[in-house]
This record gives structure tokens, sequence and C-alpha cells, in this order.
């Protein structure tokens, strides 16, 4: 059974004067524990497609089902509610919570989970290990360096166990070290915990690392290629 | 959690929370030392009015007050008040003979109203023998002494043991002049006592009036905490026929002055907290423009908007929480000392004693307006912070994580 299904997406933004296309039609199935880097150059849609897959945008026609759910049409409280107990997300700009240790930050989504401590403590702490930062749980994100935060960010990501992870440029920010790096433990933590990811980028090292390979050009899938 | 997370987020820029925190603590000090400065003047009028002039409660013939007539005299009122006296709650009773006339020195004249005291209960009720700043009370002079307000003798240029004479009607309608002497000159900010009233024994003026032994007027001080009102239907229920009434009653002014200056607090709380709510509006708002992106990311990751709003408001409400007791602590130590040793005011004595007021005041707050301006504060940092966190909560996740 697919986790992620986008039937005939279109997204058409009207911010300006001249309607701009982002989307054209994009039908697309994900099964669970896949790889999948979402490929093309900058403008193509791959942002947009990620943020509609995640729930955090509608399309403008076509439907989106996660897990099994229909989301289109889900009333927003409930689509929040649906990202808190589904989606791992790791944004390019790690976007942690600076005023939170690492250990926090990882717990975050489980503690919004309403999770016991005792399980949200092991599981940080098991991540953060399996992460190789298990010694930076009391600093704060200011402490770290990038490679470190975005290792923060998959383990927040990863905390409370979710259907996939939606990953927007994760390696962006980094340098070739900390891509590698970063890159190694996704891989990892996909085979270990079965855990899916769908990426956005245009990173070789990512490219070349994924298993699945979604081509997008002027909000079309031109190609989609599995290793 | 939200709780936790909150209290950090305070803590990011802490010299804008200082900033906050500051206006609250001076905000709540303003407020309390505003209202313990005017509680001042107004209990030290009212003390003055109440304690050195009308007392809680006077009884009169139903139409003394109106005509003021000598003939209407309470009945009695001798025997009336020494039963009184008796009374739980009484401190103490007196009884004043009262006509209206005029005092006249070699110099000048001056209409004023003659009153004729138990000198040895009046001193129980209003003090008058700590009110003298010049000469004795009654005392050194044998015949018809007299004790005047400091204002009245400066007018009248007359001064201890200067002879005086005072010209009113009898019982008869009979002009009647009476010869005396300063025997003590009263040193009092109230306007009345300074220049309103002339004072002899009872017996002289009675004498004079022509109605030994009858009185118009008996004044009634009561203890701390002693409803008026009690005691007014207490005498109703023992004495009929008089008219008996509080000092809301004989005095207005004062209970509206007394309402007036209650109600500045409000005012003082008005003005002070609405320049407070849009320094926290400020605040917040700029605390929640500042990090749109990770509010973003909150929302996007599965924190629900009534979360993101709540986590708002108990940052607001924090800065309250760490200010409110400073600034209570601040205003209540500065009240209490000036409470102690009184502000210095002589510098406006001319002017203050003009309205009746002390030159040295004693700052009170009543400890109810520290729970009022706690609850005013707490209000104003709960309506600030509704606009920032409305704006936080209109947020879509997926524009705020792309803002910079």
């Amino acid at each position: 059974m697919s986790i992620i299904k986008a039937l005939n997406i279109t997204k058409t933004y009207n911010s300006t004067a001249v309607p701009v296309h982002a989307l054209n039609g994009i039908d697309l199935e994900i099964e669970k524990g896949e790889f999948t880097a979402i490929v093309g150059p900058s403008g193509c849609g791959k942002t947009t497609l990620l943020n509609i897959l995640g729930g955090l945008d509608h399309p403008t026609s076509g439907e989106v089902s996660l897990a099994g759910t229909n989301i289109t049409t889900m009333q927003d409280g409930k689509l929040i509610d649906f990202r808190l107990r589904n989606i791992g997300f790791v944004f390019q700009a790690y976007n942690l919570i600076p005023v939170l240790t690492t250990q926090e930050n990882v717990e975050f989504i489980m503690l919004l989970q309403k999770r016991p401590k005792k399980e949200r403590d092991e599981r940080a702490l098991e991540l953060l290990t399996q992460m190789g930062i298990a010694d930076k749980a009391s600093q704060r994100p200011s402490q770290l360096s990038g490679g470190q935060q975005q290792r923060v960010a998959v383990a927040r990501a990863l905390a409370s166990k979710p259907q996939f992870i939606l990953a927007d440029e994760p390696t962006a920010n980094l340098d070739s070290h900390s891509t590698s790096a970063l890159l190694d433990i996704m891989a990892k933590m996909n085979k270990e915990e079965g855990a899916t990811f769908v990426f956005s980028t245009h990173d070789q090292r990512v490219i070349d690392k994924a298993r699945r390979i979604i081509t997008l050009e002027d909000g079309q899938i031109i190609s989609d290629e599995t290793r | 959690m939200l709780l936790k997370l909150s209290w950090k987020n305070i803590w990011r820029s802490k010299l804008r929370s200082l900033v906050v925190i500051g206006s609250i603590i001076m905000g709540i000090w303003a407020m309390i030392f505003g209202n313990g400065f005017m509680n001042g003047f107004i209990v030290s009028y009212m003390a003055n009015s109440i304690n050195h002039d009308i007392s809680h409660i006077q009884v009169h013939h139903p139409e003394f007050k109106r005509d003021q007539e000598v003939k209407y005299n309470v009945e009695s009122g001798i025997q009336k008040a020494a039963e009184i006296r008796s009374w739980n709650g009484v401190v103490g009773a007196t009884t004043r003979t009262l006509v209206t006339g005029m005092i006249s020195s070699p110099r000048k004249a001056s209409g004023v109203q003659i009153r004729g005291i138990d000198t040895e209960n009046e001193a129980e009720v209003t003090r008058l023998d700590s009110l003298i700043g010049e000469g004795t009370y009654f005392e050194e002079i044998n015949r018809n002494p007299i004790v005047i307000g400091s204002k009245l003798a400066e007018n009248l240029q007359v001064g201890i043991k200067s002879k005086v004479v005072l010209t009113f009607n009898d019982v008869n309608g009979t002009l009647t002049q009476v010869s005396g002497r300063i025997a003590g000159i009263i040193k009092s900010s109230s306007l009345s006592l300074g220049e309103s009233y002339v004072f002899m024994r009872q017996e002289d003026l009675s004498r004079q009036l022509g109605i030994e032994g009858n009185i118009h007027e008996i004044a009634i001080l009561l203890g701390p905490q002693v409803d008026p009102q009690t005691i007014v239907d207490k005498y109703k229920s023992e004495f009929k026929g008089d008219l008996v009434e509080t000092w809301e009653e004989i005095a207005p002014q004062l209970a509206y002055m007394q309402d007036l200056y209650g109600s500045m607090l409000y005012v003082l709380m008005g003005i002070i907290l609405t320049a407070l709510v849009f320094g926290i509006i400020n605040t917040m708002l700029m605390a929640v423009l500042e990090r749109m992106k990770e509010l973003g990311m909150l929302m996007a990751v599965g924190m629900t908007r009534i979360r993101v709003f709540l986590m708002i408001m108990i940052e607001t409400i924090y800065l309250g929480v760490v200010g409110a007791p400073l600034g209570l602590l601040l205003g209540w130590a500065t009240v209490n000392y000036l409470n102690h040793d009184g502000v210095d005011l002589t510098a406006y004595s001319e002017g203050l004693e003009a309205f009746g007021y002390d030159s040295i005041l004693y700052p009170y707050v009543a400890d109810e307006v520290y729970l009022i301006v706690t609850i005013g504060v707490f209000v104003t940092a709960f309506v600030g912070a509704i606009y920032p966190a409305l704006k936080a909560i209109r947020l879509k996740p997926v524009e705020a994580l792309h803002k910079i």
C-alpha cells in the first residue's frame, strides 16, 4: 500500500497579474520504506510538491492521500494533528527551537504527542546516539555546527516514528563532510528503522544516495527512476 | 511544556523583556504611590474634618438646621450625651450651644459661629485642646475666655489676652453683646476651625443666650471600624424626635470627596495601564514578528494554533508575573516608608492649608488596592497579548517557513 498517493495535483499561484502554474498534473505514489529524491532545477516545483505532500499547502486541484487518508479537504485543525501523528519534517534551515537543548528539541514532537517522559528520554537519547551527537544533548542549537543541527532536526523528525519524513533541501546549507555524514545517517535510519524519506534536492550527493529519483521540470514529472 | 517553553522564550531578548518588566514595575509603583499620595490628602482632610470638627454623628432639634434659631434645642441634651458616652463603640459625646454672630476687635469684625462647648468633653471628642498653638485651653482668663483660630486672629489682628466683643441675638431675639479675652489660638489646617468658629465655655454662652441647661448639638465620636449607622439606629430607638445624622449626611461634600478620590485610582490606573498595554503589544508583536519562521515550523510539525496562542499569552503573563510582585513590593515599601516619616510639604503649606490640607502628608494605601492593581496589570497583560497572539496564529506555516 502506498504511504503517499497524489492524483493529478496542480498548483497555481495567483498572487501576480500572471498566474504561475507551479505544478501541472502530478501523479505520484510512494511506498513505505522508500528513500526518494525529488530533483529538478530551481523553480521546477519541488518545494511546492513537498509542501502539498506534507499537508502544509493545498493543491489547486487534485487529491492527496497520506497513509490511506485523503487530506485534501481536511480541516486545518485536523490537518495539524494529522501532521503531528504521521509526518516528520526536516527543513533546509534546520529550524530548531533555539531556547531548547538538543535533547529537548528531539523530544519536542513527542511532547506535543503527550508521550510519557521515560519514553521521550529513551527515544531522544537513542536517536542522538545513532546520530553521533549524544554528547551534545544538553547543548543549545547555537552551540552546534550546521551539520550537527541538521542531525538534530533529523532526529526530531524521526523521534515519533512517523509514517514518512519529508526533507526540503536538507543538505543545502551543509559542507560536503556534513552532507555525507547526514546522508549516511538517514540511509541507516531508512534501513534500520524502515523510515520512509522523501527529499527535495538538487544536491548530486543526495541524488546519488537515493534509491528512487523523481525528476520535475516546469511543474511536471519528466522521469521517475528506481535504482 | 508550554509553561517551560514560554518562560525560556521571554529570555530570548533579555533587554526587551527587562524593559517591559521595568515598565510594569514602574507602572504598578506609580499607581500605588499615586493612590497613596491621594489617600494621604483625603485621609488627612477627612480626619481633620471628622476628628476635629463635625465628628461621626450629630444630633439637633429637627428645626435647628433649617432656621438655626436659639430656641430649637435638643431636649434633655446634656443627659442624653451622658448616656451616649456609655454606649459601646462611642469614644466620646459632647454638647454644644450654637449661635451665629459677629466677633469684633478694635480694628476689625468678622461673621462667625459662636460655639459654647463643654470643655472637658469637647477635648474628648474633637481634641480641641491639642490644637491650641498659642495660649491656653480656656485657662488664665477668668471672665469669658475665648478660643479662636489663627486665621481669624490674624484677620482681627488680635493675640492672646486681646479683648474682643461678641454680638448675637439671645433666645428672645434681643441683640446681646458679650466681651471676652482671647485665651487660646487654634493652629489647624481646617478652614472652619481656622476662621469660622469662636469657642466659649458652654455656661458662659448659655447664660448670655438665656437658655441655661439647654444645648443645640450633640457631637458623637466613634471608635475605628464602628459603623455610624448602627449608633444612629440605637439613638433613634432610645430617644425620639431628634434629627440624628452621620457625617456623610452632615457634610455630603466629604463623602463625595471620598468617592471622588476613590475613583481617581481608576483614572490613574486607566492612564497608566493604557500606556502599558501599548508597550506590551509593541514588545510582543516584535517577539512574534522576529520568530515567524519558528512559529511556522511549530505549526508545521503539529503544534496546534490554540497552543501557539496560549504560548504567546503565557509569555506575556510571565512578564506580569515577574514585574507585578516587584512593582507591588516597591510601591508598598515606598508608601510605608513615607507613611512612617510623612512627606514634608511645608514649602507649599500656605496653599495646602488654604484648602484645609495638612502640610505633612502621610501616604496610605488600602490592602484591596494592591489586589485591584495586580488584577489591573494582569488584565492589561492579557489584553496586550491578544493581538500579537492572534497575529501568530494567523500565520500560514508554508508562508512563515519561508520568511527571512
